[in-house]
């Protein structure tokens, strides 16, 4: 039989969420054991679902999940653990303020006289399975007080410890300098060696090129095939992973560039845990063009959209609009120099869900005169205007007075939209501006951009969604590790592979190349 | 000004400290074990005063403090665990749920005393301090060998049972805290609830155990106000304790050391009032004194909280740049 | 969900709640009724509820029946002048997410600084009561500033110190009567009388309505409904406290000053507290002789909470409270059950009124309902588009 070689068999999995998205559709995917096995794809591919799935924390729609030759119904992460499956998160899940042994033992508290927790023993514990997998850390130390490459260790072994055998770490490597990169592979090759299967989540091809026997590629849900490793070049892994599968065209003349409006220099960003994000970026958007932002999620663009929109305070560079410095202004004096946000997470920032349409549409400028009769609202003016966004906007809706909360993804995407793109802005910060949502709103939204800067507006636009960079884009940076990796003053001619591997950073423009993207 | 001092002085000052401080260690323990849980019981006011009324009928009733006492706990732990139905199963903010607690606590004791009185004894009664005799108060006792310490024995010797009690559970909840797996539980549910739920650790069952602590250290509270620092029962009795151990616990920095400090503290502020009275000066000069000392005493521990963060984060900024 | 449904639901859940209150209420009252069958206290408990639900605006006699009477009438709208500044002030400040319980010692403080004002500084008519009220609000704002402050710069808990500060003043308010401003020629703790320029005059003539009292305190409340819903709803200020109390986020990425507006929300919700405080001073008393806290911010919140922080319901909330006290008071008298009834009552109707998952499956399918009919509404649209 040669289903034995296998410990996990995933089959025809399907993933539809009650929202309508099918994260997965038919996937196959398989564990042999004793193997380190990559599962790649660009965010939102779906193999976060996959592998939630796996792990008990999603169910599947349809198809089986077979785990060492038995056919399991993973209902909660218990299940899974007991079937030895483990998973190593990208948030920690571990409590800051107790120690590392006591983290290791939460939920399996080994006891002493039956009432108290029996420390010792925990300790002990932890230094075995430290020991044993050579995964060093301090058993007494508290959790907040250990640096990152150790809080992880802390989390392989909690899964070791609860009895995996196969070990799923997503984005393992997100968080961690490149020692501490370094330390894990050789841990990870250990525990190899011991017998332990590990699923990688990564994005980065040189570490995938180094630790994985075999890999698994996804894109847009659906799994592109299984590989050897060492039977595929980097090109391919970069063709198969990023790349269009349908190509949508935006028709668009050719932008006639203006005045810079948005100039950045040398910025550079540290998060807190000290990991350099942004690292001396420098590039101009000019009026009436848009720059897109290309890149694999986590390379940055988060850390530059906040910088630009005052939600963190960069270390050291300069950002400055029409010529007056926004760097460290609160949110009302950067949009009073006319620049707008799409944010990324529309449910967080974009909107308030309780309120009504029109509230949501006025948030911005609320203290406009237009909108005032002295101290009160001048609610005509108010009416007017929303009533004018949601026509112009086509926002499907009752009327303007609806809880925008009760609207569709789409719907509520094109509020956000219509109040950023109508308070007279002349640089648009528009980040994922048409993640999940639907065709209909995407195109719409696509065309109002490529509409407005084509008036004259200064657009920059962050994506992960190749097609839609690619489309927009009159002129296109390729970020790798909080860098510019490319410039293309032009799309045309741009491939998909070309891209993918300056997004994987396989690429990499010379320094003059990049210097293009000032235009002093 | 130095007489007033050596009025101070004296071993009855300091026993009344410990005296008074005990419901508000009570309270505060429960402040403490919710608070590591995750979430804030404002209703401890009206739990403790639902846990007094209870207490004082129950001993009157059975005729013994004993059955008095498992009455309060009783209280204290039911109505604890509708709160914690309301919080939990259906999504109440969970002060609003601690605001009604204590709307029912001031006035709703009063209805029932009111009604049960009437039933039993043939008239409506607007406290117990009538049926309570000292017998059925909760005793004191009397420390063998401390007592015969001067001065401390008299300070330390001759509190109620509960008064003790307020101290041991002051320990047996650090213990239960930090050394038993409830605790650890408890403490992981509060801080990451993802953290203990991928472990396979109840959060709900653990926020229930929480609150359910919370509404029998009440219980204790209550009973000690109606059968031990009075004789029975009278509307509004806890004064605001309930909201003091709040602030005991904000300021005692949430462990249980502390809020046994910040108790005493107010425990301190409050015998001082009633000394201040017993010398003829207003006990209204030195009854704000303990929600004052509240305010200041969050505002120096917000402050210092702070100061910690900045602290953490730029010696964390150095050891990077060093490496 | 559409606005039409949403209210629809609204209501339901709102009788709901109320009738669980009253169901509640009912077999407290069954317990606590006196007689010896069944029958009699079935029907001691019939005559209490009549008391408790018709009793607030009829009055029952063998000879009549039961007739509307104005004075009970009178007497609830006076209640609710104290109680509908106490629920305004606590929609203000609940709005913005601030869980200030600071109205219970405001009410208190800005009565005794109004009466303070009534007391010691001679103005004329007319405009000493104005001054009066807006310095007893004014007083309270200030002291909210503690709270308020400690909040935005500190993340002190406002209502831990809001609590405090509720002891605070009515201890500080004691020491001081009982120190340097009681009468001592009165019996009792109470201050001199006001001087007559301060009162709050009656609309209503006493002697004709069988000593109804009812004075322009009760206008000026339903005025500061008014405000405060223009506030609320139709002022930027208030735009930004609603827009921070659902999603501070969203505020703050909207370029409002968050911190600010937090403060703004609390001095605000003091000023209305103090300002209602005078006005119940001045317009039920003649001198200031409150010993304890009065309770009307605790149904304060309660209103604020029935009202849905919404200050245009905020008069119908403030109604039936002081309908329900009415009612228990007269329940009390006529049918001896104790009038504290209300504090059970008024704690059940409140918890089913804040229970988010209350009536949950129902509104559910109304959810559900709604989306089907926006994509029918899509479908309905995008063929007409191919149509054309």
């Amino acid at each position: 039989m040669p289903d034995e070689a296998f410990v996990v068999q995933m089959k025809g999995i399907t993933k539809v969420y009650p929202n309508g998205v099918a994260a997965n559709q038919g996937v196959d995917f398989n564990l042999r054991k004793g193997e380190i096995h990559a599962l790649m794809g660009e965010n939102g591919a779906g193999k976060s679902t996959l592998m939630k799935m796996l792990f008990g924390l999603e169910q599947p729609t349809s198809g089986e999940i077979i785990v060492n030759g038995e056919k399991l119904e993973l209902s909660s992460p218990s299940v899974a653990i007991a079937h030895g499956i483990g998973m190593v998160h990208q948030h920690f899940m571990l409590v800051p303020s107790l120690s590392v042994a006591e983290n290791m033992v939460l939920g399996m508290v080994p006891r002493k006289s039956g009432i108290f927790i029996d420390r010792a023993k925990a300790i002990a514990l932890t230094r075995e399975y430290s020991e044993k997998f050579n995964l060093r850390v301090e058993p007494e130390a508290r959790v907040m007080d250990i640096p990152v490459g150790m809080k992880q260790k802390v989390e392989i072994l909690k899964a070791l410890v609860r009895g995996a055998k196969i070990l799923i770490m997503d984005e393992p490597t997100a968080v961690l300098t490149s020692q501490e990169t370094v330390e894990l592979f050789a841990e990870l090759k250990h525990l190899k060696q011991q017998g332990y299967t590990i699923v990688f989540i990564s994005h980065k091809l040189k570490e995938i090129m180094e630790i994985t026997d075999r890999l698994t590629i996804m894109r847009n849900g659906r799994s592109m095939g299984v590989y050897n490793t060492k039977d595929v070049t980097k090109e391919d892994i970069s063709r198969l992973m990023v790349g269009r599968d349908v190509v949508l065209s935006v028709q668009k003349d050719k932008a006639v560039p203006g005045d810079t409006v948005l100039r950045v220099r040398e910025l550079e960003y540290m998060n807190e845990w000290h990991k350099k994000m942004l690292d001396k970026l420098s590039f101009d958007v000019r009026k009436g063009e848009i720059l897109g932002i290309a890149g694999v999620e986590g390379n940055g663009q988060k850390e530059l959209i906040d910088s630009l929109f005052g939600f963190n305070v960069p270390n050291s560079g300069t950002a400055t609009v029409n010529g007056s410095s926004i760097l460290g202004l609160n949110q009302q004096k950067i949009r009073a120099l006319g620049v707008s946000l799409v944010p990324e997470d529309r449910m967080l920032y974009g909107i308030a869900a309780g309120a009504s349409i029109e509230e949501n549409m006025i948030s911005d400028r609320c203290a406009d005169k237009r909108y005032n009769h002295g101290p009160l609202f001048n609610m005509k003016a108010i009416h007017d205007e929303t009533d004018h966004l949601i026509e112009e906007y086509t926002v499907l809706c009752k009327n303007r007075g609806q809880q925008v909360g009760m609207l569709s993804g789409g719907n509520i995407q094109k509020v956000v939209v219509a109040r950023e793109f109508s308070n007279n802005p002349s640089l648009i910060l528009a980040d994922q501006p048409t993640r999940g949502i639907d065709v209909g709103a995407t195109e719409f939204i696509r065309k109002k951009l490529v509409e407005l800067s084509r008036s004259g507006i200064a657009v920059l636009l962050v994506s992960a969604d190749l097609n839609e960079v690619m489309e927009l884009s009159d002129s296109l940076i390729v970020m790798h590790n909080g860098r510019i990796a490319a410039y293309f003053d032009d799309t045309a001619g741009l491939t998909d592979d070309i891209m993918g591997e300056y997004m994987l950073g396989l690429r990499k423009q010379s320094p003059a190349e990049i210097r293009r993207a000032c235009h002093d | 000004m130095l007489n007033f001092l050596k009025i101070l002085a004296t071993p009855e000052f300091f026993f009344s400290i410990i005296r008074i401080s005990a419901p508000i260690i009570f309270a505060t323990l429960a402040a403490i074990v919710v608070e590591k849980a995750g979430f804030a019981n404002i209703g401890l006011e009206g739990l403790m005063m639902f846990s007094a009324l209870s207490g004082s009928l129950v001993s009157f009733y059975a005729g013994s403090w004993f059955w008095g006492l498992l009455g309060a706990l009783a209280t204290g732990v039911l109505l604890s665990l509708v709160m914690g139905f309301f919080a939990f199963r259906l999504k109440t903010d969970i002060i609003l749920v601690g605001i009604a607690m204590n709307m029912m606590g001031s006035g709703g004791t009063l209805f029932l005393c009111k009604v049960i009185t009437n039933l039993t004894q043939g008239k409506a009664m607007a406290s117990t301090t009538g049926l309570i005799t000292k017998s059925l108060c909760i005793p004191n006792i009397t420390l063998p060998l401390i007592n015969k310490i001067p001065f401390l024995g008299a300070v330390l010797s001759g509190h109620n049972l509960l008064t003790y009690l307020a101290f041991l559970f002051c320990l047996l909840t650090s213990i239960m805290l930090y050394k038993t797996p409830l605790g650890l539980n408890i403490c992981a549910v509060g801080e990451n609830s993802n953290a203990a739920a991928s472990v396979g650790v109840s959060v709900l069952k653990i926020k229930y155990i929480a609150i359910m602590f919370s509404g029998l250290m009440s219980g204790f509270g209550g009973a000690f106000m109606s059968m031990a620092y009075a004789q029975g029962w009278s509307q509004d009795m806890v004064s605001g304790r309930g909201f003091i151990a709040l602030a005991a616990q904000a300021m005692g920095g949430g462990e249980c050391l502390g809020g046994l400090l910040s108790s005493l503290v107010f425990g301190f502020a409050q015998a001082l009032g009633i000394k201040f009275s017993a010398v003829g000066l207003d006990s209204n000069l030195a009854s704000p004194i303990p929600y004052a000392v509240t305010i200041v005493g969050l505002v120096i521990f917000a402050m210092a909280r702070r100061r910690k963060a900045r602290k953490q984060h730029s010696a964390a900024a150095l050891e990077k740049a060093e490496q | 969900m559409t606005k039409k449904r949403q209210l629809r639901f609204t209501i339901i859940r709102s009788l709901v709640a109320i009738l669980i209150g009253l169901l509640v209420a009912t077999v407290l009252i069954f317990i606590s009724a006196t007689g010896n069958s069944l029958q009699a206290r079935l029907s001691a408990t019939q005559e209490a509820l009549k008391q408790m639900l018709v009793g607030p605006l009829f009055r029952f006699s063998k000879k009549n029946g039961t007739v509307f009477e104005f004075k009970r009438l009178a007497d609830i709208l006076a209640a609710m002048i104290p109680t509908i500044f106490t629920g305004l002030s606590v929609c203000v400040m609940f709005s913005a997410n601030q869980f200030n319980l600071g109205a219970e010692g405001g009410i208190m403080l800005g009565a005794f600084v109004s009466a303070m004002v009534a007391i010691y500084i001679p103005l004329p008519a007319g405009m000493h009561a104005v001054v009066a009220v807006l310095l007893g609000g004014l007083a309270v704002a200030i002291v909210m500033l503690l709270p308020a402050l400690l909040k935005s710069r500190l993340n002190v808990s406002e209502m831990v110190c809001s609590l405090m500060l509720n002891y605070i003043i009515m201890y500080v308010i004691k020491f001081l009567m009982n120190t340097y401003l009681a009468d001592k020629s009165k019996g009792q703790i109470q201050s001199y009388t006001f001087r007559e320029s301060a009162s709050i005059p009656p609309i209503v003539n006493n002697a004709v309505f069988s000593g109804a009292k009812l004075t322009w305190g009760f206008v000026i409340a339903i005025a500061a409904v008014v405000l405060c819903g223009l506030f609320m709803y139709r002022s930027r200020w208030g735009y930004a406290i609603r827009m921070i109390g659902i999603n501070q986020g969203f505020a703050k990425y909207s370029g409002m000053k968050v911190g600010s507006v937090i403060v703004l929300s609390q001095l605000l919700g003091g000023f209305l507290a103090g300002a209602g405080g005078g006005i119940e001073m001045l317009s039920r008393y003649n001198c200031f002789s409150w010993s304890a806290l009065p309770g009307y911010g605790w149904t304060g919140i309660t209103i604020a909470i029935l009202a849905g922080n919404n200050p245009w319901m905020v008069p119908l909330a403030a109604f039936f409270m002081a309908y329900l006290s009415k009612g228990c008071d007269l329940m009390a008298t006529y049918a001896k059950v104790p009038a504290q009834l209300i504090g059970i009552v008024q704690g059940v109707i409140f918890l089913f009124f804040a229970a988010d998952q209350f009536l949950f499956r129902y509104r559910q399918k109304l959810v559900v309902k709604s989306a089907q009919e926006e994509i029918e509404m899509a479908k309905a649209r995008k063929g007409g588009e191919a149509n054309a």
